[in-house]
């Protein structure tokens, strides 16, 4: 391949690299806070919340994920109308997969986060006559916050990866570009570059997390 | 009118009555040494006064104001005000540890008395200095010794200008040098009159800093007096041989 030839190509990849960053940027943004409310449901009083909680977290953390968006893309829409008409895009589908498959990971992270936090900073907010909710804003959460964010960081370069999995219901993200441009070049080249991409975009987010992690040590 | 008033409290757990009968007060300016073998059940009667553990029965009131009577608690406002009263201090600190030490004072005081910044900081300052922490100020709890961490958990239930300070065992996770840091600080409470509750293994505390000594003996006060009758002419047997294996 000329150097011309492999500017076009990954010009061509590039392209892909809008979706990827959608997806990562929208199901993060989607699915932190809905795997912490996830996790307080978790911890709700009324049992049968907890139960059904639990269960679409064991459903969620226990099924492939190719096999999720298959069944919101192809099989939902066979429910009923509104299915049909609001899953039309296979985009809305992959946010909505991604985000209700991750919110279940990240309610999993949390959960530890919060069985860190020592009994006795409850108490001593509770002496201090903190409430319920400024004691879970202003002590609780910095603190499991801090104990998740290691775990927190894996999840997203696994999601940066998992993006991929969109191609299966064919959305044109990186890893379709390269396969286009290994059938049309006849070289392998293309997948170098993708490996490339991907790399380069994870060591972004690992820079990111670093500083984050010595920002909020304590 | 006492300060603390307490009649009969029974509390059990899981079916242990852990104190089967507890009847003391407390009168403005007392700084009573709590003292007992282990396991006699006095931090348990401490976290029931500040409602930390809910008793089975009696009575506790807080400046002539029920937080539970005959074992019927007062309405959660009514819980809060008389807990609010009172200020406790843990063996283990409990600092925030992602706070620093000026936010570990200051964060409680404006969430909860919605203090203003500037003067919920010089407050901070102020009572930081009294415990001679406040050079201090910016630290991370994690760079403090367990003295100074005790010594800011203090600093930290002053600011809410409490009636009452209690302690529960405050300096036995500290060795002997860091021990003494703390207790002098408590002893200068004591000289600001404050009214204290201290449960101590540290018995020159209770000798010569309390006017009143509470002996906890099998979930009951077996044994209450000055330190001078406590420790010269103690009643009961079992005070007797309690002192008798901790006096050093
Ligand atoms: N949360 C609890 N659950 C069950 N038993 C407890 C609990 N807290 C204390 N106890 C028991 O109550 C008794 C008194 O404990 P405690 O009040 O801590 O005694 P002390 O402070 O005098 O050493 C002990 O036998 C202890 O095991
Ligand atoms: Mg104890």
């Amino acid at each position: 391949m000329t150097t011309s030839e492999i500017l076009a190509t990954t010009q061509a990849l590039l392209q892909g690299l809008g979706t990827v960053i959608t997806l990562f940027v929208v199901v993060m943004v989607a699915s932190l806070p809905l795997g912490f409310l996830l996790t307080m449901l978790a911890r709700c009083r009324i049992a049968p919340i907890r139960w059904l909680v639990n269960a679409y977290i064991y459903i969620m953390r226990g099924t492939p994920l190719m096999l999720q968006l298959f069944f919101i893309y192809y099989g939902l829409p066979f429910v009923n109308d509104f299915f049909k008409m609001a899953l039309r895009s296979a985009m809305v589908c992959a946010l909505l997969g991604f985000s209700l498959n991750y919110a279940a990971y990240f309610a999993e992270i949390f959960r530890g986060g919060l069985l860190s936090v020592d009994k006795g900073q409850y108490e001593a907010c509770q002496v201090l006559g903190l409430n319920r909710v400024q004691t879970t804003l202003y002590a609780v959460l910095p603190q499991m916050f801090r104990v998740a964010l290691p775990s927190i960081t894996n999840e997203s370069i696994t999601l940066v990866k998992d993006t991929a999995l969109v191609f299966s219901i064919s959305i044109m993200e990186v890893l379709y570009y390269a396969k286009a441009a290994v059938s049309r070049t006849g070289s392998i080249l293309p997948y170098a570059i993708a490996f490339l991409i991907y790399l380069a975009l994870n060591s972004l987010l690992q820079l990111f997390f670093n500083w984050l992690e010595k920002k909020t040590a304590y | 009118m006492s300060l603390i008033f307490v009649k009969n409290l029974r509390k059990g757990f899981q079916g242990v009555e852990v104190l089967t009968d507890v009847n003391f007060q407390v009168d403005k300016g007392d700084v009573i040494a709590v003292i007992g073998p282990s396991g006699a059940g006095k931090s348990t009667m401490l976290r029931c006064l500040i409602d930390l553990e809910k008793v089975d029965g009696g009575t506790i009131e807080v400046e002539g104001e029920p937080l539970v009577k005959d074992g019927i608690y007062a309405p959660p406002a009514q819980v809060r005000r008389a807990t609010g009263k009172m200020g406790m201090v843990f063996q283990n600190f409990h600092l925030f540890p992602h706070l620093s030490v000026r936010r570990n004072l200051t964060m409680p005081l404006m969430k909860v008395k919605g203090t203003g910044k500037e003067q919920a900081n010089a407050l901070a300052l102020e009572t930081l200095k009294k415990v001679g922490m406040g050079d201090r100020i910016d630290a991370m709890p994690s760079t403090l010794s367990g003295g100074q961490k005790q010594r800011v958990a203090i600093a930290r239930a002053l600011m809410l200008n409490p009636d009452i300070m209690l302690f529960d065992e405050p300096t036995s996770a500290l060795d002997p040098m860091l021990t003494l840091e703390v207790l002098g600080v408590m002893q200068k409470l004591a000289a600001d009159h404050m009214t204290m509750l201290v449960v101590t293994h540290e018995m020159s505390f209770a000798k010569e800093v309390a006017n009143r000594i509470l002996f906890m003996c099998d979930g009951t006060i077996l044994e209450e007096g000055t330190p001078e009758q406590i420790f010269g002419h103690p009643k009961h047997q079992r005070t007797a041989d309690f002192l008798g294996n901790n006096i050093k």
